[in-house]
């Protein structure tokens, strides 16, 4: 999980290793991923959120289709 | 409160206030218990996906977002450095502090340097881009290396 400087950056680092690019996601998108998971993680009663939970929560940021699905079993 | 729960405070607020990784040693004396008891408590918050241990089961590796060891993904907040361990984490530990922060990583291509200012409402308006090569369903068959 790595930050790129542009799309053309991520692209080419994913193609010199022979790997696809996957969904870029923006800086606003990714916040939304950060304050989801980890705003209340120093409280007592925090948890990871379920399956169907980050499903919901991906797609209320525009993050949809399998790879986004954490239950998808379209991957080797 | 469970006592499973009382480590996993105390791992937190150790990482909070230091921005390193507790000893186990660390947490014994904010919980009073043994170092025993709370290796077994490691294993439980390993177990439900809070805490990623090193091999040898005693040295903390992750408590997400916190990085137990140094990473290219540093965040200053308060004045205090703290290490996460991938992009999300890094803008992760703001979110966990409820504070304004600094993230400073690079872009993996070019390796041109990436200062963030995140507010409490989130990041400064920027292009760059987060990529992630795992898909979600296989995030946790090695969380290290997603």
């Amino acid at each position: 999980m790595l930050f790129f400087r542009s799309e053309e950056n991520a692209s080419k680092w994913c193609e010199e290793r022979g790997v696809p690019l996957n969904p870029l996601v923006t800086m606003e998108q990714l916040w939304k991923m950060a304050s989801a998971w980890y705003a209340t993680r120093l409280q007592a009663d925090s948890r990871r959120p379920k399956p169907d939970e980050i499903r919901q929560i991906f797609t209320s940021i525009g993050l949809q289709g399998d790879f986004w699905d954490p239950q998808s079993d379209n991957f080797g | 409160m469970d006592f499973d729960t009382q480590v996993k405070l105390a791992i937190y607020h150790h990482f909070v206030e230091t921005g390193r990784r507790p000893a186990p040693e660390d947490i014994t004396a904010r919980v009073d218990a043994e170092v025993d008891q709370v290796l077994e408590a490691y294993n439980h918050l390993r177990e439900q996906r809070v805490l990623v241990l090193e091999e040898d089961g005693v040295s903390i590796c992750s408590a997400p977002p916190f990085s137990g060891v140094p990473t290219q993904h540093r965040v200053v907040v308060s004045g205090k450095e703290y290490f996460a361990n991938c992009a999300w984490d890094a803008l992760g530990i703001p979110a966990a502090l409820q504070a304004p922060g600094t993230v400073f990583s690079r872009c993996e291509a070019s390796g041109d340097p990436l200062e963030l200012q995140v507010s409490l409402d989130g990041p400064e308006a920027s292009d760059w881009y987060f990529h992630c090569l795992v898909p979600a369903a296989q995030w946790w068959q090695d969380i290290v290396f997603t």
